[in-house]
């Protein structure tokens, strides 16, 4: 067991409306140090809500949530100095070259940068070259790059990455994977979302299985499929007569396409 | 270990040398910004002396003014909301007041640019002299315009989430506050437009801009337009920041 000031972050009971529609309802989970944790749901299930409340992006209408030890309603800026943070799209001023942006994002987490600091950030991430690149002058991949370095350029306890692989090709998926792992080895917890159950099974140590704004599962990803996979919808959603983590998944939110 | 949070001056000091930046990539832009009022001066030469040089600078100066605060501050902030840029800000430890304090500060640069420039070219091209102490009350009385004018852009960003939607109303709008304030207030629209002209944002910032030049003509109408400017960017400033959301969803 573990105890509450063990956890990276510590969601609460937390509550989401918007007007009178209940986006996330009673939903409490927490990262270990040194943890990959999923949040899986399908779209509007209420991923973006609850990873937007810990971001400091919304207030949720009840509920807490610590990043660190710091409570987001209490210490906002503590809180966001403990995490890093990639969102979905990509989203930086397009005038300005990566080292710009770097130095920017130095700045405002309090990060001195030497040159020799800056050039290893560059090189760690693959992006030594393109460093007098403007940030619309890049590709996706090097975009999702330059995001993925800014997270870590503080050294956070917590890292946010908001479907980090989406429309990466299969080397970049795993360079960051690699990427991903090698935090965690540093202690770092790690809470992602995707829309890849490869993904989740790969590298997420547990996963939380969330829809119409509420938990409906969270555990690690074998014992959930050993778990469920007796489950008549389970069985019905299975392809190749082997139980799969989105088998598991299709089976505990459904068949129906969701906008 | 308890975690470090960045001073406000320090990130202020980032943002602001971010948003220069960016400002200097779109230079050109912003020459064209400076252009107008400088090509309004030129054209205007051969009726100086039947205008007057205060009312010929403080019209340039104008234009520059809504040209900057109506335009270049409204769509470089739909944009960069359209884009997530702010979202991408507010995720990070700062308060949310400094990327917008930030971009101001930009745009007070570009106030002094424009005001500097109009003046400069009134006096080699023109030959408008004016006091010492008019350059002076110029660019306050630019500050306090342009103060208006921001605030109408940051309630038309308020209103409007599209950013094409967001360019497209703020050009209308500096067309028609150029055309109608500018030929109203010379009474080419009759008296009826020009009184209501007069009380525009475009005529009491003009009003402002062309006393301060000229303090020897700053008369009690002056004071009334300086303080209907003030309210303007009072009244917008509150409707747009109340308004203002920082995400486009």
């Amino acid at each position: 067991m573990h105890n509450q000031q063990d956890f990276i972050l510590d969601v609460d009971d937390l509550n989401i409306y918007y007007g009178n529609f209940q986006a996330v309802n009673n939903v409490s989970f927490h990262v270990l140090p040194g943890e990959i944790f999923g949040l899986l749901g399908p779209n509007g299930a209420g991923k973006t809500s609850t990873l937007s409340a810990i971001e400091g992006l919304i207030k949720p209408q009840s509920g807490n949530i610590s990043v660190a030890g710091y409570n987001v309603k209490e210490k906002p800026l503590h809180a966001k100095a403990s995490m890093g943070v990639q969102l979905q799209s990509t989203n930086f001023q397009p005038e300005l070259k990566v080292k710009e942006i770097i130095e920017l994002y130095a700045g405002i987490y309090g990060v001195e940068l030497t040159v020799e600091k800056l050039n290893a950030i560059l090189s760690e991430n693959n992006l030594l070259e393109s460093k007098d690149k403007k940030f619309s002058q890049l590709s996706g991949g090097q975009q999702q790059r330059v995001s993925l370095s800014l997270c870590v350029l503080h050294d956070p306890k917590l890292l946010l990455l908001d479907e980090p692989t989406t429309g990466l090709d299969p080397q970049s998926r795993r360079q960051l994977w690699d990427r991903m792992e090698a935090i965690r080895a540093k202690g770092r917890g790690i809470l992602l979302t995707t829309h890849s159950m490869e993904e989740a099974e790969a590298v997420c140590d547990r996963i939380a299985i969330i829809d119409h704004g509420k938990i409906i599962a969270i555990d690690a990803p074998q014992v959930l499929m050993e778990l469920h996979h007796n489950d008549p919808e389970v069985i019905a959603a299975s392809r190749k007569g082997k139980i799969t983590l989105e088998d598991v998944f299709i089976g505990l939110t459904g068949r129906e396409v969701r906008n | 270990m308890e975690v470090t949070v960045p001073t406000t001056s320090a990130v202020l000091k980032s943002l602001l040398l971010a948003d220069l930046r960016t400002q200097w990539r779109n230079r050109r832009a912003v020459l064209l910004t400076v252009l107008v009022p400088v090509i309004i001066l030129f054209s205007w030469k051969g009726i100086i002396d039947q205008v007057g040089g205060a009312f010929a600078l403080g019209t340039c100066i104008t234009v520059g003014l809504m040209a900057t605060g109506l335009m270049g501050y409204t769509n470089s902030v739909a944009r960069d909301r359209d884009k997530g840029v702010f979202q991408r800000l507010r995720v990070a430890p700062l308060p949310a007041w400094t990327i917008m304090v930030s971009r101001l500060f930009v745009q007070l640069l570009m106030i002094l640019v424009i005001t500097a420039t109009v003046l400069l070219v009134g006096y080699f091209a023109d030959h408008i002299v004016i006091p010492s102490a008019g350059y002076v009350l110029a660019f306050l009385a630019a500050i306090v315009g342009a103060a208006a004018y921001l605030a109408m852009g940051q309630v038309i960003v308020g209103l409007i989430k599209n950013p094409e939607v967001v360019q497209s109303t703020t050009r209308l709008v500096y067309f028609i506050f150029i055309m109608v304030g500018m030929l109203g207030q010379l009474g080419a629209l009759g008296d009826y437009v020009k009184e209501y002209v007069i009380w525009s944002p475009y005529g009491t910032v003009q009003t402002i801009i062309a006393d301060a030049v000229d303090p020897s003509k700053w008369t009690s109408t002056s004071t009334e337009a300086l303080l209907i400017t003030v309210g303007y960017a009072v009244v917008f400033f509150i409707a747009g920041i109340k308004k203002f959301q920082w995400s486009n969803k």
